[in-house]
């Protein structure tokens, strides 16, 4: 079994030196020029930015219409920005407190690499700079779209998709640039301007990854906070608008009703956007992260073209990225596919945007086999991006077909609500619950394939690789799936618009159609955006491991201790079975740290330690040891083993070291704790959609009882106030959750150590993913039943059962438009806590824990 | 400020007079100005010169005088309770239908058609003097005159009415579109008059909820007694929402 488990996992990494934890690193072309191709990578960035600017520009060179209709737009605009300027307020104060936590982290314990602060600050403010543009694109496009509708349906899709694509393309553009970017400067120039050695590829793709807590962090924030806000204003337009005062939807007697409006904004579109920014952010950078770990540990990998290392650890980090870019120049390829004809019917609509992204996936699985020939990669990674591609198509048909009005179970619903209220919510309960299968499902058998393609019962590193390579794939063309998420609220606003602007009945015709097709996007969107966290999920847990294995080095590294003159090595125990291995070498500069750690393995290597033996497996060891004179020390076995591609430590020691094993009190409770955040999570979020709506019920009601003239239509009701209390009560309502969800995984691991991170991750993971997805399909087949019935069935409006069917609304808008959807960013946030505090939790969970005495 | 002669007739039966045009009054009985009143109003505009047969209409027209601040006089109730009936049937002029936040569309008078549109039986919202929805035989002409005749032992001086719509689906059942409450009972009383050609009207709901009422309604509304019949039609949806689109949209709400 240890002989198995050790030619399974492989584990070399490179050296660090004590001044910068960043060794010299031989394996990688001294000049450090990177391959040609690789800089199509930040090219179709720019490229995607630049053509997010150009549709921009179009859609602004379109009329606004009316003066009315510019009113209203204007009036969504002001409240949107006013939103997102207190938002960013509060989120800048957050930023700055955990940057200061990461820089005492790095700079005072010395268990964080220096430029993870910054890498924090950056991933926060490009997912902001995404949601931001993507906002002040969709707030102008509204009123574009309704006037564009005036001319033809075409006019008005193009309009809204195009605004709904600067969006997605932004998203992309900014993720990818700001990626590559940031490895040109740790790969080119890091070493150039601070000094020390160039960092090695391990380290350079460790400290990006903390970039990813940034970006979840500014998605939490966005979604979770924009999710309060669109419901705290919805409930209160609805409760007291429609059912108090009988004022249709999208009336602007209605004082809640422009509040409504930019809650479509600022929870559809900028939370929309950041979510993804993070997911396909994550996905890019904890697969590089994996593809060098694969490479490093485990050698050139079967089937692979190339024949050295150093041109193999940068094709297998920089593959990811290419196929993304590859992606990018596909998305702008389809966003020009999306048109209809005049007078289409709604199968019609839905086909012309399937043709955009159908057409992108087709094109992205062609472009993905000819960048794995070029590449020279394995063509099991082919394998994992076709995999990747389907199970995105799989959960969203599987999504639609559990929430559209035009299958059975949204139907069924429907049909419940004639036995009344009670029978409606169990029924969509039920349907929600059964929709989990075929995500979950789908989302398992890719991963397995996936895993399997890429040699995963080999090699485990590569089979992960290949696992976040599917992740990668389905958010390969994220620049038009996003747009269509995007296009939802554009149209839902535009159809306000023509509505508050008394359009004629032919363009509310056709804004209508743009809306309903809005309905059916968003939900996919949202089961997309759900389905990618978990399948990122399994990618960013190997990641997590990959940084503890870090923390640990890092400790060691920090604690160096000279040997004694005429010793050839030192070690420095570090407690709790950790140890520091100190080797001289020709001068001060090639001084190396080791780190270790006991195992019984059977790779493990006797070491006489203060006059015992002690077994130990090297956790991190250096290239330059090679050099080193070795005859006569205990090293000498294993290095020799690890030249040879033998015995190296890998994630299975680190399983056994941390005792992660399900009968480790401390994982079982971790899973417990990952289940009960989910539902604590989902709890606070719910709440605070019911108090911050509480105070706009009371807000609207006041406005109608002290300014009569408003329901007279003699009266402007105050909009801003509106706006104001739901901005309000948004950025009051997130503070909570998201403490919790950036908390939990440090108090967790403080106390539990990494064994309860590990258990908590996979408790958060899964209750969160299958919670998710119930929330958002139930909450978005609710939504669907009633407007199966307001189309005419059981009754249409006013009857019985439609009433029921405002309940269950009722009940799922926060289900679909706030928990739901802020949950896969709960899953992703605590993985990227984990992450980045691994360091923290690595050096004094072990310590907490023993003092608690609950450290098995 | 002329004053206006409005009588609300569902349900209550209310003569009022009022500075306020036919639609601002719809508003002002939907909404108030600090109340909110729930529910559907559907008022006729009266004929103002028929204060000269009714003296309360004469007084409270005298009586209805701009307010002490300058602003037109909303209200003048001048009588309620079986007004309807007292007043000649040629005063009756424009029928208004107001919805619960305020929008108003008028109907104008015609002369009912001579055939009836739809074969029996019918489904009846009587909305003044009295408040039941009927399944009935008959067509509206001759509803309006077996329901107003004191030869009948139950019978009210006058009535206002509209016709309701039993469209079907294709499984023979009240469509699905239609809100009524309890449809099968509904279908059950419709069934029963179908299969007792002798019986005229039956009862279906003493006290009807009416909710969204105006979406049920298939040809129009009746104001009928011995002497004839009124009748208002009521616009298709599409005309409803092409020309009378806020309107349209209020009143499909419930």
């Amino acid at each position: 079994m240890k002989s198995l488990r050790s030619g399974l996992i492989a584990s070399l990494l490179l050296a660090l030196p004590l001044t910068a934890l960043a060794g010299p690193d031989t394996t990688l072309d001294p000049a450090r020029d990177l391959p040609l191709w690789w800089w199509s990578i930040p090219a179709a960035a720019t490229l995607a930015l630049l053509m997010a600017w150009y549709f921009y520009r179009s859609i602004m060179a379109c009329s606004e219409g009316t003066d009315r209709m510019k009113e209203i737009a204007c009036y969504v605009r002001e409240g949107a920005y006013a939103y997102l300027h207190r938002q960013y307020k509060t989120v800048i104060i957050f930023f700055l407190v955990v940057s200061a936590v990461l820089a005492f982290m790095a700079f005072g314990l010395e268990v964080q690499h220096p430029l993870v602060p910054f890498a924090f600050i950056t991933g926060g403010f490009f997912s902001g700079l995404a949601g931001f543009f993507g906002m002040k694109t969709a707030t102008h496009a509204s009123a574009r779209t309704a006037q564009a509708a005036s001319e033809s349906l075409n006019q008005g899709l193009t309009v809204a998709f195009r605004a709904g694509a600067v969006m997605g393309l932004t998203v992309v553009g900014l993720a990818l640039l700001d990626i590559s970017l940031w490895f040109l400067y740790l790969y080119r120039f890091h070493h150039l301007l601070v000094g020390g050695s160039p960092m090695n590829l391990e380290t350079i793709t460790v400290v990006m990854l903390c970039f990813g807590m940034g970006a979840s962090s500014q998605a939490l924030f966005a979604r979770v906070g924009g999710g309060i806000f669109t419901k705290a204003a919805d409930v209160g337009a609805d409760l007291v608008g429609k059912v108090e005062a009988g004022i249709p939807e999208d009336d602007p007697r209605n004082p809640a009703t422009i509040a409504d409006n930019v809650g479509d904004n600022v929870g559809d579109v900028a939370g929309m956007g950041a979510d993804l920014y993070e997911s396909y952010a994550g996905s890019i950078l904890a697969t590089a992260a994996l593809g060098v770990a694969a490479i490093s540990f485990g050698g050139l990998p079967a089937g692979y073209q190339g024949d050295t290392m150093s041109a193999a650890l940068i094709t297998f980090l920089s593959a990811p990225m290419l196929l993304a870019a590859a992606g990018i120049l596909l998305s702008i390829l389809g966003i020009f596919l999306v048109k209809t004809r005049e007078g289409a019917t709604m199968s019609q609509l839905i086909w012309a945007l399937n043709r955009g992204i159908y057409g992108s996936s087709i094109l992205v699985v062609g472009v993905a086999a000819a960048i794995v020939h070029f590449l020279g990669l394995p063509w099991g990674i082919f394998g994992a991006i076709v995999t990747g591609i389907l199970v995105g198509l799989i959960i969203g048909k599987g999504t639609e077909i559990f929430t559209a009005a035009d299958y059975k179970p949204t139907q069924r619903i429907a049909d419940a609500s004639r036995s009344g209220t009670g029978p409606l919510i169990i029924s969509g309960i039920a349907e929600g619950m059964m929709s989990t299968w075929v995500p979950i499902a789908t989302v398992g058998l890719g991963m397995i394939l996936a895993f399997a393609f890429c040699q995963g019962t080999t090699n485990m590193l590569l089979g992960l690789y290949g696992v976040g390579f599917a992740a990668v794939g389905m958010l390969s063309t994220l620049g038009i799936t996003l747009a269509t998420d995007a296009y939802g609220p554009i149209a839902d606003n535009a159809g306000g618009n023509a509505e508050m602007a008394q359009l004629g009945p032919e363009v509310r015709k056709r804004t209508d159609a743009l809306d309903s097709l809005g309905n059916t996007t968003a939900a996919i969107g949202k089961g997309f955006a759900i389905g990618s966290a978990a399948l990122t999920a399994l990618a960013l847990l190997a990641a997590y491991m990959e940084e503890v294995r870090v923390g640990l080095h890092r400790e060691a590294a920090v604690a160096y201790q000279a040997p004694a003159p005429g010793q050839a090595y030192a070690v420095k125990a570090l407690g709790f079975g950790k140890y520091g291995i100190y080797l001289p070498g020709n001068d001060t500069a090639d001084h190396l740290t080791l780190s270790a750690f006991e195992s019984q393995s059977d790779h493990s290597l006797i070491l006489p330690f203060e006059g015992r033996d002690i077994e130990i497996v090297l956790n991190q060891i250096g290239e330059a040891v090679y050099t080193l004179p070795l005859h006569g020390t205990p090293f000498e076995r294993l290095i020799g083993d690890t030249t040879g591609g033998g015995l190296k430590a890998g994630l299975n020691d680190y399983m056994d070291y941390y005792n992660i094993t399900l009968i480790n009190p401390n994982v079982l409770v971790g899973v417990f704790l990952g289940v009960m955040l989910v539902f604590m999570f989902s709890a606070q979020t719910m709440k605070a959609v019911g108090r911050a709506a509480s105070a706009m019920v009371q807000e609207v009601r006041r406005q109608f009882a002290e300014f009569p003239g408003i329901m007279a239509g003699t009266q402007k009701p105050d909009y801003a106030r509106c706006v104001y209390i739901s901005t309000v009560g948004a950025q009051r309502e997130m503070i909570v959750p998201t403490l919790m969800a950036v908390t939990m995984p440090v108090a967790v691991g403080l106390v539990l150590d990494v064994a309860g991170v590990m258990g908590l991750l996979v408790g958060g993971l899964t209750s969160g993913y299958a919670v998710a997805v119930f929330m958002a399909n139930s909450g978005g087949a609710w939504d669907n039943a009633k407007k199966y019935i307001e189309a005419g069935h059981h009754g249409g409006k006013g009857s019985d059962p439609h009433k029921a069917a405002v309940v269950g609304d009722t009940v799922g808008d926060p289900f679909k438009d706030t928990s739901g959807p802020s949950l896969n960013i709960l899953i992703k946030l605590m993985n990227m806590v984990s992450i980045v505090f691994a360091g923290l939790i690595v050096k004094y969970g072990p310590q907490i824990g023993s003092w608690l005495n609950i450290r098995p | 400020m002329t004053p206006h002669l409005y009588l609300i007739c569902n349900r209550l039966e209310a003569l009022v007079a009022s500075h306020l045009t036919a639609e601002d009054f719809g508003t002002y009985m939907a909404v108030g100005t600090r109340k909110n009143n729930y529910g559907n109003v559907m008022f006729f505009e009266i004929d103002p010169a028929v204060r000269h047969a009714y003296p309360a209409a004469d007084a409270a027209l005298r009586q209805c005088t701009p307010r002490p601040d300058g602003q037109p006089r909303r209200s003048k109730y001048a009588s309620i309770y079986r007004v309807m009936e007292n007043l000649p049937r040629s005063a009756f002029n424009r029928l208004y239908l107001g919805t619960r936040d305020g929008r108003v569309l008028g109907l104008d008078p015609t002369e009912p058609a001579s055939e009836p549109l739809e074969s029996s039986p019918y489904l009846y919202q009587e909305l003044a003097p009295v408040a039941p929805l009927v399944t009935s035989s008959l067509a509206p002409a001759a509803f309006a005159d077996h329901i107003t005749n004191p030869a009948n032992l139950v019978h009210v001086p006058r009535i206002f009415f509209a016709d309701l719509r039993v469209d079907r689906d294709p499984d023979g059942h009240l469509a699905g579109s239609l809100p009524y409450p309890h449809p099968p009972h509904i279908e059950d009383c419709l069934r029963d008059m179908a299969e007792q050609p002798g019986k005229k009207i039956k009862t279906v709901n003493r006290n009807p909820e009416m909710r969204a009422f105006y979406r049920t309604i298939r040809h129009g509304f009746y104001l009928g007694d011995q002497d004839g019949l009124t009748a208002y039609p009521f616009p298709t949806s599409e005309t409803l929402d092409a020309l009378h689109h806020p309107w349209w949209r209020s009143a499909s709400m419930e």
